[in-house]
């Protein structure tokens, strides 16, 4: 390696000897060919070099370039059109439109923009105009539906919630497997780090890749697989997102502003359908005979198994100062629903770009300010300034800072099952309880009294949804930079040498609160139904701190041999280093607070509980070389190397190589003076061939001790004991042989487009293969360890992808876009270490998420319901009632079967309209929701007869264990829904149909302008997560909600907060 | 045109020179990756509180409710859920992934760190030893085979194969006879505080490790009496001593240092999910013993008139009263009960120490008073429960001395001391009172839970291999139904 460095400087050094010939300035304006008008940011390259720029504002240009140069004109949905240097030195190119998805320029690896047509592996581009159609103040998940191969996820689809976006599957058992995120060529940190201890009790806190504005984003260029960022590392195995942000346009006349504001209003997406025909109570009696109480006998209960309604006016709830309230004895059919009020956002952007010849500026700030669909301390704020300037100086120098300020304060509702879990007791109402009137804690009959402490709520199972939400709060406040430093060499035209310096780095510091009380009921009925109610309280303190730098030295040179032969090698050298500082501390988790109200660490009620105190570094030292081969315009051929050392493992094991090989024939080249091929505009075979070495987490290498905390299954006796100290053995053994681990992918391609290229295709099949991965694999307990650090396993993700374009319709007036994708990727979990069937990612006691060896990633695993073969539900002859299976079962894995979008742009003079579905089939996941309002009798399911009925589709097995259908036996679907249901019929079909964004905006034309201030005025409405549409088996919850965030544990909703729908109005003016 | 590229030697020697320098530089740089959050080693006498709250843990936590569920003691509460598949009988393994880890992986392997640290002082190690023995002995009482041999060295044996029952309470003898003179060594340091239990009081550990070794033999007396005979009249010829005070972990309000089960209702929101059983109840009834007010906190008066003490096993769902009376914070068991945190969890208790001695000396293997002995078990059960003085309740009750009078036979003088050591574990000492049972067959007042979804006439007769086995060792012995005995245990019912 040392040899490739000092080759790579020698090379550097002979070159700066060198002379050149004379440059020439161009200049022009590069037009619409429709209607005239100048189009900014237009790519301007000469041909078969690095030399380029953008068009400005009004479309103009200017150029330094050599003699006999060919310009290439480029820019996303406009064909590429080249053009030769007249003497005149004036070009001026009038651009026609193409359907989307050829000739673009991609920003690739190391934020180097290469011509599409010259990659060997796909890499879609999804630009600003697409990102923010929609609306939606998070660019992950603006990018649903739009890139075939992505899987994407958004859980509660708020303005901070988190969104995960996995490549072709993933290539990690216990890794991250997100897309890395990459902005003007620095890695970004995107930590999903849920608040609250575990999923099931989870605060989403989003992911940080959602930090960054829409607004300023130019493009998002999608590099699928580790090919496409080989040079990247061990961090782009599961792909990259190339974000490009926007950049001051040269040679502006004047100063362009734009401002972008947008107001958006947000309702629930979907609630459970509820069962309208009993209310509050419960049932004695058998599965023949009803034995209902309810009524003012049950008047505590969350249980919603009473008698059938009959609407008379009952009392309810419990007796203070003599008077018990009374109600109708009827549904309520929207007392949920209307529970939530309509969430409100402002999202404003003003930004202001300029530049001169030699200098060009993007400055913009934004702010986002929105309260959800919780009726209080429901918000997210989020406030950012951007600068990226870049100068051209003196002796071929190029300077640029990019630079990105964030700040967020955030209040977000807890979900999961603590005592803050706001969904968790608000599904446990009965259907008719009035539950949406009784914000008013200060009632006496609907709230807690902290002078008397006592309280008047009806219920004795949960606590009032409202009160929970103004005094249980997650505070959230994030203040992140992230930039880079480049500085740019051209000694000669054909040597470039850049250096670059990134950073990112955040402090994250959270609050978590809950307050202590302990009520008595105000009741004076004397009925005993009412207990009290206690919390100890707590408040917790985590504070995160994310630091990220990157160097990056690169050195291109190109060479042209001949007319046809163009190289261009690129070597560079990467340093990096990530450092993670997470220090949670609470009150004693057990005792709680001392003094209720006050939060702070003072007020433990016992040694204050440091739950993670913990500081992990990592460093990181690459070198890599990437040659690129041309022949003509039609023959391209990549070749990588890299080399990564890595602190994380052993030193004498820390060096690892990976190559990776790729090409691209565009053989409509050869075609394009034969007229029997008129009709195809464009043809493109590509393939590539990669392999990633990966290193693994920080400290792995070896076993170490900690203070002891003995668990149990949710309490613990924790340490010191008194004044006794105590250490134990760490869990996980580790391991100083580890070898790097490795990604290999093999992808074939091919991009067609027919017609003046009015439709289009673009597909690829990829095979994925990660081999002896750096796992933590769980190992017997009787081995006196839980997990071993080893090099084992292997999962294979093999998969198509397709995106179709077309435009059907182009008159002057109309265009009528259509577009689609279609995605099917399997994963297969192909080996394990000897002994071990899965290993478990995510889940709860009884009910796991695994990667279990022969099944797809991400499987459920949990005890279910006995079938036979005809899939007939076996009962107990006795009791009427299922037979749970004897072990748990595998269920079915969260990854859908496979994924396709259908989207269209329809312009119409002045208007524009676009729509885009998305749609997963198959897959599962486990809805604690579904076993909630099952167990508390609200949910359809429990609707319908409840006495006598036997249970739909059983069977029973006679003596010779054969399957006799049953007709008579019945059940009692109380005791069903209530104790018998095991956990693994809450696994539900997690297919979807969702109407992903859509919008209708009005554009002023230029003579509409005349009159007025504005360079330009767009006016539109909006939606996103509009409609859904679930298979009949999930009447429960939109299947994207998660409870662990953006982590590869998915599929959970452990009474995850619901998503929303967002809808509103749109105006982007500029100056 | 083209100039001769020319080399500038000075400058190509600068930066090689600064590239080699960066060079050598690479490896300190990358040598980052000692870890700065956990240290490499202890001391070994920090290990030791470790393994005794682990066993407490497991004794007071997870097999207290199985136990006292699996012995009648204690049902399900109409009002809540936690715990109803106990009372159903449909446990399944991931329900004992927590005390098998905290059996392997927290007490067993530490013990053993101790035991293999030649820092460690002999008194210290032979506590180790002890503490190895009781774990070994709950988890095979709990499981039946168990990885022994293979177990807790995972660079030699990453998949531990699974020892008989009977060669892990051979084991469990060599084990106490290694730890004896290891206890009794004068010579050595004593681990002071460090020990939970005696605080280093080393005649008492030596007291444990002999009634610990009498439980032992006298769990193999049906099964395989000539070894418990053997060994028992082998022990009496050492004039051993017994517990003569329960050995227990005392835990405090402290949050953390709570009664293990107590933390764990606070943690669940402080819901009172366990109730009185009437089994149990009926059978003090009877006595009219005065116990039972201590075992478990009367209903409060504000209860629905139709209210009951208790509720039949497993009949949470059929029986439409909903306050029962829960345990008491005696017994850690009242979860909005703050003074339940400071129940103490016994790993073997004075009265159990008696009753074991009454069987040992009513099988003809042991030197003593039955009757004695069989009356200072009582005697010890009411001092730790202060229901005040037993004296007419020993003479009066049926299941009292006229049970042990009337006895002819040794399995009735067998039977009425073990139905007595029942009554005495009443939430104290669940899982013992249910493991007894499983070996005698006493008391034979059970009914198959009302709540169960299981076939007709079984019982639970053993807890489940955790599913963390199944998914992760690859000679994993399948799973074995809930009713199977295991090796030392009857078919019951």
């Amino acid at each position: 390696m040392k040899k490739l460095l000092l080759v790579s400087l020698c090379f550097l050094m002979l070159s700066i000897t060198q002379v050149f010939a004379q440059d020439r300035t161009v200049s022009g304006t590069v037009t619409g060919k429709d209607d005239g008008q100048p189009i900014p940011g237009v790519t301007v390259k000469v041909k078969g070099s690095n030399i380029g720029t953008q068009t400005n504002s009004a479309g103009k240009f200017t150029l330094s370039v050599p003699p006999d140069a060919i310009l290439v004109f480029s820019f996303i949905s406009y064909a590429t059109t080249e053009q030769r240097v007249p003497v005149s030195g004036v070009v001026n190119v009038g651009l026609s439109t193409e359907a989307r998805g050829l000739s673009e320029v991609v920003v690739t690896s190391e934020g180097i923009n290469r011509e599409k047509r010259t990659l060997g592996y796909s890499a879609p581009t999804v630009s600003n105009a697409e990102l923010t159609e929609g609306g939606n103040p998070s660019a992950l998940t603006s990018l649903t539906g739009r890139i075939a191969g992505a899987n994407i996820t958004s859980t509660s689809n708020t303005p901070g919630g988190s969104t995960r976006i996995v490549l072709r599957g993933g290539s990690s058992i216990t890794g991250d497997n997100q897309a890395l995120l990459v902005v003007d060529g620095v890695p970004i940190d995107n930590s999903s780090i849920i608040g609250g201890a575990s999923s099931l009790t989870a605060v989403d806190f989003g992911n940080r890749g959602n930090d960054i504005d829409p607004n300023d984003i130019a493009s998002i260029t999608v590099l699928k697989g580790p090919a496409a960022a080989a040079l990247y590392g061990s961090r782009a195995s599961n792909g990259a997102l190339m974000i490009t942000t926007k950049s001051g346009a040269k040679n502006g006349k004047k100063l362009e502003i734009t401002l972008n504001s947008t107001n958006t209003l947000s309702s629930v997406l979907k609630l459970p359908t509820f069962q309208n025909e009993y209310g509050q109570g419960y049932m004695s009696g058998s599965a023949t005979s009803p034995g209902y109480v309810s009524g003012i006998n049950d008047a505590s209960d969350n249980f919603s198994w009473g008698g059938p309604f009959n609407g008379k006016e009952e009392p309810w709830g419990q007796d203070i100062d003599g008077v018990t309230q009374t109600k109708p004895y009827s549904a309520l059919p929207n007392n949920i629903k209307d529970f939530f009020k309509t969430g409100f956002a402002a999202d404003n952007n003003l930004g202001i770009a300029s530049g001169d010849e030699k200098n060009s500026f993007y400055l913009a700030i934004n702010s986002l300010n929105s309260s959800g669909v919780f009726p209080s301390n429901d918000n997210y704020n989020k406030y950012g300034v951007r600068f990226n300037g870049k100068a051209t100086l003196a002796n071929n120098f190029t300077a640029s800072v990019n630079f990105n300020y964030n700040k967020i304060q955030a209040n977000t509702p807890s979900g999961g099952q603590g005592a803050n879990g706001i969904w968790n007791n608000l599904m446990q109402t009965p259907r008719d309880i009035p539950i949406n009137t009784m914000g008013n804690i200060s009632n006496k009959y609907d709230g807690y009294n902290s002078l008397t402490n006592t309280y008047g709520f009806y219920g004795a199972f949960t606590v009032n949804p409202y009160y929970i939400l103004q005094n249980f709060t997650n505070l959230d406040d994030v203040n992140r930079v992230t930039g880079d430093v480049n500085l740019a060499y051209k000694p000669f035209s054909w040597l470039n040498i850049v250096e670059r310096v990134g950073v990112d780095t955040y402090s994250d510091r959270r609050k978590l609160i809950a307050p202590k009380y302990n009520f008595e009921p105000a009741d004076e009925s004397g009925s005993g139904l009412w207990g009290p109610i206690n919390n100890n309280g707590s408040y917790e303190v985590d504070q995160i701190n994310v630091s990220e730098v990157v160097h990056d030295l690169m050195v291109t040179a190109t060479h042209k041999f001949g007319d046809d032969f163009n190289t261009s090698l690129l070597l560079g050298n990467n340093i990096r280093e990530r450092s993670v500082s997470s220090n949670y501390t609470s009150t004693n988790t057990s005792g709680g607070l001392v003094v209720p109200g006050w939060y702070n660490l003072e007020n433990s009620n016992g040694p204050v509980d440091v739950i993670t105190d913990d500081i992990d570094i990592r460093r990181l030292v690459g070198f890599y070389a990437d040659l690129n081969l041309s022949y003509k315009d039609y023959l391209f051929l990549e070749g990588t190397v890299r080399n990564d050392r890595s602190s994380t493992l052993p030193l004498d094991n820390y060096s690892y190589y990976y190559p990776s090989v790729s090409g691209s024939f565009v053989f409509s080249e050869l075609l394009k003076n034969n007229s029997s091929f008129d009709f195809l505009s464009y043809g493109k075979l590509r393939s590539s061939f990669a392999q990633v070495g990966s290193d693994t987490d920080p400290y792995q290498l070896t076993t170490t001790y900690a203070k002891t905390t003995v668990n149990g299954s949710f309490g613990n006796t924790t340490f010191p004991f008194g004044n006794v100290p105590a250490y134990q053995i760490g869990s996980t053994l580790g391991n100083s042989t580890l070898q790097p681990e490795k990604t290999s992918s093999f992808e074939i391609g091919t991009e067609l487009a027919f017609l003046q290229s009015r439709l289009s295709f673009d597909f690829s099949y990829y095979v994925n293969d990660s081999k002896n991965q750096i796992l933590s694999i769980p190992i017997p307990n009787s081995t006196g360890y839980s997990f071993s650090v080893v090099n084992a396993g292997e999962i294979q993700n093999k998969g198509i992808e397709l995106t179709v374009s077309g435009t059907p319709i182009k008159t002057t007036d109309v265009t009528w876009n259509l577009f689609g994708t279609f995605t099917k990727n399997n994963s297969d979990v192909l080996s394990l270490p000897n002994g071990v069937s899965q290993v478990v990612i995510g889940g709860f006691g009884g009910m796991a998420i695994v990667a279990a060896k022969g099944m797809p990633y991400g499987e459920f695993y949990a005890v279910t319901n006995q079938t036979d073969a005809q899939g007939r539900t076996i009962i107990n002859q006795a009791t009427g009632q299922p037979m749970p299976t004897t072990e748990a079962k595998y269920l079915g894995s969260y990854d859908p079967k496979f994924q396709t979008s259908l989207g269209t742009d329809l312009k119409y003079k002045n208007f524009t309209l676009s729509v885009l579905f998305d749609v997963k089939h198959g897959g599962v996941l486990y809805s604690d929701t579904k076993s909630l309002v099952d167990f508390v009798g609200t949910g359809i399911e429990t609707g319908g007869p409840r006495f006598g009925q036997p249970f739909p589709n059983s069977v029973y097995q006679n003596s010779s264990g054969q399957s006799v259908p049953n007709t008579k036996i019945p059940y009692s679907v109380y005791t069903y829904y209530t104790s018998v249901i095991p956990t693994g019929m809450d696994v539900i079909d997690a297919s979807y149909i969702k109407m992903r964004s859509a919008s209708i905006s009005y554009t002023l034309t230029r003579d509409q302008l005349k009159s007025l201030p504005f360079g330009a005025l767009t006016i539109g409405v909006f939606g996103n997560n509009l409609f859904l549409w679930t298979p009949k088996s999930n009447a429960y919850v939109d299947p994207e909600v998660n409870s662990s965030g953006a982590g590869n544990e998915q599929g959970l909703d452990f009474a995850a907060n619901p998503s929303v729908r967002n809808y509103g109005i749109n105006l982007k003016v500029s100056f | 045109m083209n100039r001769k590229y020319r080399f500038n030697l000075k400058q190509a020697l600068f930066i090689g020179l600064v590239a080699a320098v960066g060079f050598s530089g690479c490896k300190k740089y990358l040598d980052i990756n000692q870890n700065p959050n956990n240290p490499a080693s202890v001391e070994p006498s920090l290990l030791l509180p470790t393994t005794q709250a682990a066993l407490s843990q497991v004794v007071g936590n997870s097999f207290q409710v199985f136990g006292n569920f699996w012995a009648q003691y204690w049902t399900q509460s109409p009002l809540a859920s936690q715990y109803k598949s106990m009372d159903q009988y449909s446990s399944v393994g991931t329900d004992f992934n927590s005390p098998w880890l905290n059996i392997y992986s927290v007490a067993l392997v530490n013990a053993d760190l101790i035991i293999n640290n030649t820092a460690s002082s002999d008194n210290l190690k032979g506590i180790a030893y002890i503490m190895k023995a009781y774990g070994y002995q709950l988890a095979t009482d709990a499981f039946g085979d168990v990885p022994l041999s293979q177990a807790l060295q995972p660079t030699k044996y990453i998949n531990p194969k699974y020892d008989t029952q009977q060669v892990v309470y051979d084991s469990i003898f060599v084990y106490i006879n290694k730890a004896l003179p290891l206890l009794n060594s004068t010579s050595s340091a004593s681990p002071g505080s460090q020990d939970m239990i005696f605080q280093g009081d080393m005649a008492q550990w030596v007291a444990f490790a002999n009634t610990l070794e009498l439980r032992a033999y006298l769990r193999l007396s049906i099964k395989d009496p000539t070894t418990a005979q053997a060994g028992i009249v082998a022990l009496y010829k050492t004039n051993p001593t017994f517990l003569t005070e329960d050995a227990t972990i005392t835990y405090t309000a402290t949050g953390g240092n709570e009664n293990p089960f107590y933390n764990e209702s606070v943690a669940l929101g402080e819901t009172q999910n366990v109730v009185a059983s009437s089994t149990v109840v009926d059978a003090f009834t009877k006595n009219n013993d005065p116990r039972l007010g201590k075992f478990f906190a009367t209903v409060s008066s504000t209860a629905p008139s139709d209210s009951l003490q208790s509720i039949p096993q497993g009949g949470f769902l059929i029986d439409a009263y909903k306050k029962v009376a829960a345990p008491s914070p005696l017994v850690g068991a009242t979860a909005t009960d703050p003074t339940s945190a400071t129940a103490p969890v016994k790993l073997i208790s004075a009265a159990e120490s008696y009753f074991l001695q009454a069987e040992a000396v009513a099988r003809g293997w042991g030197t003593g008073d039955v009757t004695a002995l069989y009356e200072a078990g009582i005697t010890a059960s009411f001092t730790a429960t202060g229901a005040g003085d037993p004296t007419t309740y020993i003479n009066t009750a049926p299941d009292g001395l006229p049970a042990l009078t009337a006895a002819v036979t040794v399995d009735d003088k067998v039977k009425a001391i073990i139905t007595q050591k029942y009554y005495a574990m009443c939430g104290f000492q669940g899982f013992e009172a249910w493991t007894e049972w499983r070996r005698t067959g006493y008391p034979t007042f059970f009914i198959t839970s009302k709540a169960s979804i299981i076939a007709a006439g079984q019982m639970p007769l053993r807890m489940l291999y955790p599913n963390s086995e199944l998914v992760s060792n690859s000679n994993y012995p399948g799973t074995i139904p809930i009713y199977t005995p295991v090796w030392w245990g009857l078919q019951l019912p």
